[in-house]
């Protein structure tokens, strides 16, 4: 059994009272208590157009099995994005699959995401981004899967 | 202006055999495209009953297509205890016992609410926050 940590921890003052949220976990398999034993490994792809592009395929998956999909932003540009979807809307911003939109931030802080994946058998689960511009954008992404 | 931040730290020392993973990763959380801090939260406690079918976590009440974050965690130790997240009708995946989820969410239409949904028997208790660059407030009724 592999075992996989993940944390997060939250500060913010737009509050008065200050906000702090920390948060772990193990990646475990579905209703279980054992580690997920699978991933894909860390990817990088790069883009030049604002084309939708699929980067994890439904059949990467197993319905019914734990998935977590990890994504991170890597450009410096705080005006530059990509939207996240699930099926292969994600250019148009009114989809209702759009999950958001992942910016850019200066010094290699632009954003991340960690969510679970239901890996359902069906195009509709497929995951994909769009960039927002033609410019040069980089996407970091990894797939934990039980 | 406010500063928010979320780091993150995914590590393993046997996912990969022979090559230990380690993840950070920090964010700011800016106002839609630009580099001033979001200055709108909403966040709380809740529990959920399987038997309330699919809940709005929150609805699409902002400005479509700006930049806003969610937090969940299934504060449940329940391993059976899972919550189904989704947005709008899709399904998007199972948060299992005191697992947490980030992710950005643009409101992409008025439908674009985030449902949660408990599974399987039993009461599940929750944590989440929304850091929101717009936000507005339900209709009277």
């Amino acid at each position: 059994m592999a075992t996989t940590d993940a944390s997060i921890t939250i500060n913010s003052d737009i509050t008065g009272t200050p906000i702090a949220i920390t948060a772990s976990m193990k990646l475990k398999k579905f209703q279980s208590n054992v580690g997920i034993e699978e991933t894909t490994g860390l990817r990088s792809k790069k883009f030049t157009a604002t084309t939708a592009v699929e980067i994890v395929a439904n059949t990467e998956g197993t319905t019914g099995k734990a998935s977590k999909v990890y994504i991170r932003n890597t450009g410096d540009d705080p005006a530059q994005f990509f939207y996240v979807a699930l099926n292969n809307n994600a250019a148009a911003a009114d989809t209702t699959e759009t999950i958001g939109k992942l910016y850019g931030g200066p010094a290699g802080t632009g954003d991340w995401m960690l969510m679970p994946w239901a890996a359902t058998t069906a195009t509709t689960h497929d995951i994909v981004v769009a960039p927002s511009t033609t410019n040069l954008m980089t996407l970091e992404y990894m797939v934990f899967q039980e | 202006m406010a500063t928010t931040t979320a780091v993150l730290d995914i590590s393993s020392e046997d996912l990969q055999p022979g090559s230990p993973l380690s993840i950070s990763a920090t964010t700011t959380l800016y106002q839609t495209g630009l580099t001033t801090g979001l200055e709108l939260v909403d966040y709380g406690a809740g529990r959920l009953t399987e038997a309330s079918a699919g809940d709005a976590l929150a609805e699409a009440l902002g400005t479509a297509d700006t930049s806003n974050y969610v937090f969940l965690c299934n504060k449940s130790t329940n391993i059976e205890h899972y919550i189904k997240v989704g947005i709008h009708d899709t399904l998007v995946g199972h948060l299992g016992s005191e697992e947490w989820l980030f992710i950005p969410w643009n409101m992409g239409d008025a439908d674009a609410e985030i449902n949660i949904e408990a599974e399987d028997s039993g009461t599940i208790p929750y944590e989440y926050a929304i850091f929101k660059s717009t936000f507005t407030l339900p209709a009277k009724t």
